[in-house]
């Protein structure tokens, strides 16, 4: 499946290169705006330059994961409209693996790499010690999985209410605002971002327990609410598979 | 008779927006929360009222904040976005064949989106000011009120221009309309416009480049004007070579679409 997508998509290469000269554009932008930010300011709410960078490529690393593994979501909505969606559930595969990773995003694959090389340089220069990157590496994990139980509400959502274009667009805006650490929000959104929408949970705090701000507790209850979280989603899609009328085929 | 023609269509295109309300509702709520991280980023930063940084204090960097919600909605709302596909799917010959002007029929819709959003935005500044209650820096001065409209005016001819160059990619390439758009109106213009964060946190030498291009006269130009920091010979250079980007851009899209007709083949039709 991925290997179609990936054919598919480079069959229209002039349209490929665009779009990733566009998401380099943009993140070289974001970069520049903190690097000449910070050199300004000099701390973001406590964290020094360094430490804001690494904010913003733990986002950027969840952000174009979730989207390279996903990308799927965002052609869902047309299977359920047309009713198309049957030929899925009737093949012998899991309809949920099909929907969410049918798709996999080439466009997203080739930006991972530098990412990671990236997060390495900016990461060994704030002098984690192991246990701190272990944390790291679970929490990312964790958040990973988390943004999994959002694609997979999305998509249930998009069967019962046959809108999911706004939903997902609205759920990374959402993410977003993980672009800075959380701690810039004051309550109540900040209590939103971390227990509510856990944005925070996902995106800063991965990024704080490289830097030894989160406690071996603080990571176990990470744990409990990302298992928490899968399993509430994909309950929440076998109860819209019920609601599924196969209207249109 | 040719304006009420217009007028006419401004009114359909107006009603079109609320023929998919939740549409709209979502692209407004989605510019809020893009707001909303700017107003905490900028509000962190200035903690300590009494601090000066950039050339900004408190109250002007978060008018800046909400000066980009309602300069983005005037400037860069537009319904000429679906250009593009017109032109890939072969749509755009409804309209070469109908008795209207094509660019003043967008251009029309194009105002029609923008009153919308203006509204729009209007009220969600009542709310964000009335949730948050930011310092705000309100102009007075009636010459650089004058010049922060005629800015604007600029700014949302220029910006046209440089939408529909990028919209005629198809007339050569039509797979890659979407492509081109995303790379010069969500990435490009957003950013060097000034629509994310204002340019004179660059460094200098940046700035002096960025001001030979027109980007910095879609939005942190006017926003400039408004809080006073762009006054009299610098006010007039700018509009002035705002008003050399406009006319140049115009001429340049008049070309481009000439050149595109000279190769349609109303293909899909």
């Amino acid at each position: 499946m991925s290997r179609n997508s990936f054919m598919g998509m480079l069959s229209q290469r002039f349209g490929a290169g665009i779009f990733i000269i566009g998401k380099l554009l943009r993140f070289g932008f974001f970069l520049a705006f903190i690097f000449f930010l910070l050199k300004g300011t000099k701390t973001l709410a406590g964290y020094n330059l360094n430490q804001t960078l690494f904010f913003f490529l733990t986002f950027n690393l969840i952000d174009v994961v979730a989207q390279f593994l996903f990308r799927e979501v965002y052609r869902f909505r047309p299977l359920v409209v047309s009713g198309s969606f049957d030929l899925v559930l009737t093949k012998p595969m899991s309809a949920l693996f099909r929907s969410l990773m049918g798709g996999a995003d080439v466009l997203d694959l080739v930006t991972i790499s530098p990412l990671v090389l990236a997060i390495y340089l900016v990461g060994r220069g704030l002098g984690p010690s192991p246990t701190d990157v272990l944390f790291y590496i679970f929490l990312i994990i964790n958040g990973l999985a988390l943004a999994t139980a959002f694609h997979i509400a999305v998509i249930s959502m998009g069967i019962i209410t046959l809108e999911i274009d706004h939903t997902i667009m609205i759920y990374r805006d959402i993410t977003n605002l993980g672009r800075f650490p959380i701690d810039i929000y004051k309550q109540p959104l900040q209590g939103i971002l971390t227990y509510l929408i856990p944005v925070g949970i996902m995106i800063t705090l991965p990024a704080k327990a490289l830097m030894g701000l989160v406690s071996p507790w603080g990571v176990l209850l990470s744990f409990a609410i990302g298992v928490a979280a899968v399993l509430v989603s994909i309950r929440l899609w076998h109860f819209a598979l019920t609601k599924y009328t196969s209207a249109s085929s | 008779m040719s304006l009420k023609k217009y007028i006419s269509i401004f009114k359909i295109s107006f009603a079109q927006e609320f023929a998919y309300r939740l549409n709209f509702i979502m692209w407004r709520v989605r510019n809020v929360m893009q707001i909303l991280l700017l107003f905490f980023l900028w509000t962190t930063v200035f903690s300590d009222p009494t601090r000066v940084i950039f050339g900004y204090d408190r109250a002007k960097i978060l008018t800046y904040v909400f000066g980009i919600l309602v300069v983005k909605a005037l400037v860069l709302s537009a319904r000429a976005v679906e250009v593009p596909g017109e032109i890939s799917r072969g749509d755009i010959i409804n309209l070469l064949l109908k008795p209207v002007n094509f660019f003043k029929y967008w251009l029309t819709r194009d105002l029609s989106s923008k009153a919308l959003n203006f509204i729009f935005s209007a009220g969600e500044i009542v709310i964000l000011f009335l949730i948050l209650k930011p310092e705000i820096y309100l102009q007075t001065d009636l010459l650089l009120l004058t010049g922060f409209f005629l800015s604007l005016i600029l700014a949302i001819l220029a910006f046209f221009a440089l939408l529909m160059i990028t919209s005629f990619v198809p007339f050569w390439s039509p797979e890659s309309g979407w492509g081109a758009q995303f790379l010069m109106v969500v990435i490009v213009t957003e950013f060097l416009s000034g629509g994310l964060f204002p340019l004179d946190i660059l460094p200098g030498a940046v700035q002096k480049i960025l001001y030979l291009t027109p980007f910095p006269y879609l939005i942190f130009f006017p926003i400039q004007v408004y809080l006073g920091k762009i006054t009299g010979d610098a006010l007039i250079g700018g509009v002035l070579i705002a008003s050399f980007w406009v006319t140049l851009l115009w001429l340049v899209m008049g070309w481009v679409w000439r050149q595109g007709l000279l190769v349609y083949r109303a293909e899909g039709r």
